[in-house]
């Protein structure tokens, strides 16, 4: 089961990276739990960038759903969303 | 006259190079505020039905409002309306800069603008010496917003159009400094008139009803906003291109053509990639505006320049997918220079491009390939060429060449960057919209899809209730006239620190989902001012306005607005969405678009309109909509 990880900017920027491919990851929660292992002693950095930062799964909240225990299916889209205003 | 008002109308006839000055109807006034409000009273008072939006009949007329000119924050703008060209309805546009700061200096509350002058012209006026000077423009024809602006000298305030106007491009702006009056076409009514700018200046001192109290609260407010997480912070920093990795996320950034919602390389046009890439400054680009959403860049061959907002990235970076600032940043400027909207330009390209995919067009243009874009924009804005066919916008395209179904258009306005099918209290504003598919008629998404506390963007609750208020709210707004960024400021700060996983922060959107009947109540109260719109109405012209009277003031402005439509022939039939909003899917758990038609009979219903959209004579009684 391949999931598509989308990181918010600043997320991205302290990775290095904005999008991650990953396996075997059937609920949000682990997802969560293996993007905040990616930011290896840097959890903090990881619990600040999250803070106010809410999980999407192809476009639709996971408040929505079950949020971090919503199953993932293969092909989906996680996506880390931070609020904005635009015009 | 009440305060906030000049008291006074200039009425300029350019066939036969007169003008004269007019009181302000103080009835109307109270009424209707001023901008886009007094400005629709007046079109529709001053037009018989069925005029050439391009034709001599239709008055183009230059609105401020009481705030104008006050010193509020965010309150440097005026409006301009018109029969629009591109829709055949209610054309009007807003629009930053300077220039309504200069029409209040002047003591002119409103500039009408009739007939046609056979030759290129401009107009200068003094508002101390209450004179207008009618000028040739010959050598002015021809150039672009940035060169006439900067001929026409620092010291007075101007409104231009460039080449797109003259050319009389359906979506043609008209341009303060670096603001435009992008949308509805109404540069191309300027161009019909053969005015290529006009100029003013004056030392007129506005007076207000209680100016102390005014300084006081808008002191107090200006601290409020600059603290705030929105206005004081990430419009600042990030400009409105800081929602592009939102709606990407939640899928309703414009992708070729609005076929996708999302798109792999969104962020490479994203506010804060442009803060890390090519950002050369951030300014204000409209008086006194503390906000200062303006982003500043760098184009080969033109220099420093204002970079794109969030619809231009969308609309000519995802939704051609080019994702590239480089070529974002010049087409944004040339949009800006020739003097035409960003928004149809994006959304007539990107249907240019499907048509040619499709083999209904042979454009030349391809999606993901930006060889080609610059030259188009180009013949576009000199009706040349394929160019020619593109000026019309994607309506009028898709009667010749097919595509309808695919044309991202209402009532002939190209959609803005949100899709609806992931927004369903948008799609219902885009539909109903009485200048067709605009986002800024109520921007409902703020508080289902972009906000920090959203509804649910796909159930059916309160998606007619909301669009309601939200354009109420923003034909008053608009009428003010004020920046509708303003309504940012109204989920307080606290909202926006709270963790959108906790606990807290779902019992409030549980609550906030059930307010409807609430919601109503509080927009009906005329109890006393609360929120700074009536705050400072209230302060500047000694009127009590409240949230009930505001509301009132707006669906009277939407009603009118809407009874210009049907006057013009357009009817219920007219509030839809494109084929592919309503029918094509962007949603994996989803297998059909936007529910418009189980959501319209609840918004007409709500409006007091019979199931035609029709509004019921009732409606309009307790309105005082006079017709």
């Amino acid at each position: 089961m391949s999931i598509t990880i989308e990181l918010t900017y600043d997320m991205a920027k302290a990775l290095g990276v904005h999008r991650l491919e990953v396996e075997g990851t059937p609920t949000l929660r682990q997802v969560q739990a293996l993007t905040r292992e990616l930011f290896g002693a840097e959890t903090e950095a990881f619990d600040k960038l999250t803070r106010v930062t809410a999980l999407v799964v192809n476009g639709v909240l996971a408040s929505r759903t079950l949020g971090l225990d919503t199953p993932l299916r293969d092909g989906d889209r996680v996506s880390f969303l931070k609020a904005a205003a635009g015009g | 006259m009440i305060k906030g008002y000049a008291g006074r109308i200039l009425d300029v006839d350019l066939g036969t190079r007169s003008f004269s000055f007019k009181p302000l109807d103080e009835a109307i006034a109270k009424l209707y505020l001023g901008g886009k409000g007094y400005g629709t009273r007046l079109l529709y008072d001053l037009t018989p039905a069925g005029i050439d939006p391009l034709g001599p009949e239709n008055p183009l007329i230059f609105a401020t409002g009481p705030l104008n000119g006050s010193l509020a924050p965010q309150s440097n703008r005026f409006a301009v309306v018109c029969k629009s060209p591109l829709t055949g309805g209610i054309g009007n546009a807003a629009c930053g800069g300077s220039f309504a700061f200069g029409l209040k200096k002047a003591g002119i509350d409103i500039l009408i603008v009739r007939n046609q002058s056979p030759t290129p012209l401009r107009l200068e006026m003094d508002g101390d010496r209450d004179s207008v000077i009618f000028l040739d423009a010959t050598d002015l024809w021809g150039l672009g917003t940035r060169a006439t602006q900067e001929a026409l000298g620092k010291g007075r305030n101007h409104a231009v159009i460039g080449p797109a106007g003259e050319n009389l491009v359906l979506y043609a702006g008209i341009v303060s400094d670096e603001r435009i009056a992008g949308r509805t076409g109404v540069g191309a009514v300027m161009g019909s008139k053969c005015l290529k700018a006009i100029s003013v200046t004056g030392t007129r001192k506005l007076e207000l009803d209680d100016q102390a109290k005014f300084n006081d609260y808008t002191k107090w407010l200006r601290k409020l906003f600059r603290a705030h997480p929105v206005l004081g912070e990430k419009l600042r920093r990030h400009g409105t291109m800081g929602i592009v990795n939102t709606t990407n996320a939640r899928n309703i950034l414009p992708t070729r053509n609005f076929k996708h919602g999302h798109h792999d390389d969104a962020m490479s046009v994203s506010g804060e990639y442009l803060e890390d890439h090519g950002l050369v400054g951030v300014k204000s680009s409209c008086i006194h505006c503390p906000v200062a959403c303006g982003r500043e860049v760098t184009v080969e061959g033109a220099g420093r320049v204002k970079g794109p907002e969030y619809e231009t990235a969308a609309l000519l970076g995802t939704n051609l997918d080019i994702p590239d600032l480089r070529w974002v940043n010049e087409w944004n400027f040339l949009a800006d220079d020739l003097g035409m909207d960003s928004i149809s330009l994006g959304v007539t390209l990107g249907f240019a491009m499907e048509l040619q995919e499709k083999g209904l067009l042979q454009s030349g243009l391809t999606f993901g390939d930006a060889t080609g874009i610059s030259a188009m924009i180009q013949d576009i804005a000199h009706r040349r060429g394929l160019g020619n066919d593109l000026a019309d916008g994607v309506k009028r395209m898709s009667a010749r060449h097919g595509g309808a179904d695919f044309a991202m258009q209402v009532k002939g306005l190209e959609l803005s960057a949100y899709d609806p099918r992931g927004s369903y209290a948008q799609g219902v504003e885009y539909a109903t919209s009485n200048r067709g598919g605009c986002h800024v008629q109520g921007a409902s998404m703020y508080f289902e899809s972009t906000g920090p506390l959203t509804i649910d963007p796909q159930s059916l609750n309160l998606k007619a209730e909301i669009p309601v208020v939200q354009q109420n709210l923003a034909c008053a707004i608009n009428s003010m006239v004020l920046c509708i960024f303003t309504t940012y400021g109204m989920i307080p700060k606290q909202v926006h620190e709270l963790d959108p996983k906790g606990h807290l922060h779902r019992t409030i959107t549980f609550l906030f989902e059930r307010s409807g009947p609430l919601y109503r109540l509080l927009t009906k109260l005329k109890l006393a001012p609360v929120t700074w719109f009536e705050k400072w109405l209230t302060h500047i012209t000694g009127q009590t306005i409240t949230s009930g009277h505001l509301q009132e003031i707006g669906e009277r402005i939407f009603n009118l607005e809407r009874m210009y439509n049907l006057r013009e022939g357009l009817t219920g039939a007219d509030d839809t969405l494109p084929h592919r909003m309503l029918h094509e899917s962007t949603f994996p758990h989803l297998d059909s678009g936007h529910p418009l038609l189980q959501l319209l009979p609840r918004y007409y219903e709500i409006r007091g309109w019979d199931e035609r959209g029709v509004p019921l004579q009732r409606t309009l009684d307790r309105l005082q909509v006079r017709t």
